[in-house]
């Protein structure tokens, strides 16, 4: 166990020692890793905050019930009634037709035009309205609810006006599946850049290599210093590649700030979100490591004995 | 100890550097490896230590066949030996000290104690004061004799030499001599290849001679 702790204790240490003396080619290579990493990782928190952000709008969507003209009293307590027991319901209010059209006609007291239109009508154009406020987010729940609210007795339509809510979130996972495919190309990318650059740093100790493996080293003692090598191009360039998206997204969250006030929303870029740091320096680091890995296998096979 | 058994060794594209070669070596002895250059002693050498695999026959060592050793077993096997290359294989991108330390590395051995022992190798051979020295700043000899010291620093029960006195002038090849002379005392095992006469002259030695790869003149202790 000692032996095993003292192993690994020295590959490290020397493994520093070497990117210590060797700091500005790797600081190289793990900037290269951190921008790689930090492009998916942007995506990611653009499409997540907008996926929040449109989360947020449809909470305000409502289904629109309008009920029939000249529809009886009677009819619209069994529809208040139906309305009531339905759980998929959070909340809904009653607007009778008379408080609509004065409503409709106090808002555009100050238009002109359509003042105009108002006055030229004789008698109230406007019906019944249920406003219903359902307790999923989901399009195609509110579409489902929709649907089925349409079928009741006296209800001349029923509107879903989120349409432009169901587009966003197809939107949004054609986004993500974009993410998905860049992740994994720039994944291949760093793996090829992390394989090759180990591979580089074997052959300048091809000579430490052969000595070690004639005086019995093990194949793990050889290869254990180049995953550890490989592992911390990820982790730096993962942690750099945070640093940056925290300071990439500070500086967009000002204008955010900005453009969120104009519309009297709190809405801004969550900048600290562990899960997706914990994500990025994983991934990095385990492809640190699978290339390094490839890279060392290989360079040991050729030193099989024949 | 080191048994070999009919043992024939083809490199890929060359006739056999070693034809149905039988010999053993006890614990302790001290043997010479002679012949002519191309004789095959470099391959009988790394068969013995385990760096390469007979094409046939059998190589024991330690009652163990390295034929049919596994793979994963034969760093294992190879940590029994101390080696000195006639190239040396010394690294020169880094002091004698840790030079020396590498085998110590590879056996697991760190901190006070490695250091302890690196020192005590280095005094051995003479070379103590240059602890700090690169490679490439010393002499022919003086590399031979870190050779030497980081051959022994893990403490190998069996020594293998190849050519370790070629290049030198005949004092620094009788300095060599004199410490391999005082491993064999202490019980190490001593396999030297030599193409000079000088390495002769050690007493209570046996030469196994080769001639184009067959053995020509298996025990002969010279008096």
């Amino acid at each position: 166990m000692t032996n095993w702790m003292n192993h690994h204790v020295q590959a490290l240490k020397l493994v520093l020692g070497r990117m210590h003396d060797n700091f500005l080619s790797t600081f190289m290579i793990c900037l290269v890793v951190g921008v790689a990493t930090s492009l998916p990782g942007l995506f990611y928190v653009g499409v997540d905050n907008l996926s929040k952000l449109s989360g947020h709008m449809q909470d305000e969507t409502e289904i629109s019930l309008f009920l029939k003209v000249g529809v009886s009293q009677e009819t619209v307590a069994t529809i208040e009634v139906a309305l009531s027991k339905n759980t998929e319901i959070k909340q809904h209010y009653f607007v009778n037709k008379d408080e609509a059209w004065k409503r409709f006609q106090d808002e555009s007291a100050n238009n002109g035009d359509i003042n105009k239109v108002i006055l030229q009508l004789n008698k109230n154009p406007l019906p019944d309205a249920f406003f219903i406020q359902a307790k999923s987010a989901e399009p195609e729940a509110l579409e489902a609810l929709k649907n089925s609210l349409q079928t009741l007795p006296g209800v001349e339509q029923a509107l879903l006006n989120s349409e432009w809510a169901k587009r966003l979130s197809i939107l949004l996972k054609l986004g993500t599946k974009i993410i998905l495919v860049i992740a994994a190309l720039l994944a291949i990318t760093l793996l090829i850049i992390i394989g090759n650059t180990v591979r580089m740093q074997i052959l300048t100790q091809k000579d430490e290599i052969e000595v070690s493996n004639l005086m019995g080293a093990t194949s793990s003692f050889i290869r254990t210093p180049f995953l550890y090598a490989g592992m911390l191009y990820g982790l730096f360039g993962g942690l750099l590649a945070i640093a940056m998206m925290t300071g990439i997204m500070q500086a967009f969250n000002y204008s955010i700030a900005q453009i969120s006030s104009l519309y009297s929303s709190d809405f801004s870029v969550a900048l600290l979100n562990p899960k997706l740091f914990i994500g990025i320096i994983s991934t990095a680091t385990f492809i640190g490591w699978l290339g390094s890995y490839i890279a060392v296998s290989r360079s040991i096979a050729s030193f099989k004995i024949n | 100890m080191i048994q070999f058994d009919q043992v024939t060794k083809r490199y890929p594209g060359s006739d056999e550097a070693l034809k149905n070669v039988s010999f053993s070596i006890d614990a302790g002895e001290w043997v010479f490896v002679t012949g002519h250059s191309g004789a095959g002693k470099s391959t009988l050498l790394k068969l013995t230590a385990a760096i390469e695999r007979p094409t046939s026959g059998t190589v024991l060592i330690a009652n163990q066949n390295i034929s049919k050793l596994k793979s994963s077993a034969i760093p294992f096997m190879r940590r029994r030996f101390g080696v000195i290359f006639q190239d040396h294989k010394l690294l020169y991108d880094r002091n004698c000290f840790e030079n020396v330390i590498l085998p110590l590395r590879i056996n697991g051995v760190a901190g006070a104690e490695a250091a302890k022992r690196v020192r005590a190798a280095l005094d051995k051979v003479g070379l103590l004061h240059k602890e700090k020295a690169m490679p490439i700043t010393l002499s022919g000899g003086e590399q031979q004799r870190l050779a030497i010291a980081r051959a022994v620093v893990s403490r190998p029960s069996i020594l293998i030499a190849d050519e370790p006195t070629g290049n030198l002038d005949a004092s620094y090849a009788a300095d060599i001599m004199g410490i391999f002379q005082a491993f064999n005392q202490v019980g190490v095992t001593v396999v030297m290849a030599t193409h000079d006469a000088l390495g002769l002259s050690a007493s209570q030695s046996r030469v196994l001679h080769l001639n184009h790869g067959q053995l020509s003149q298996s025990e002969s202790p010279l008096s």
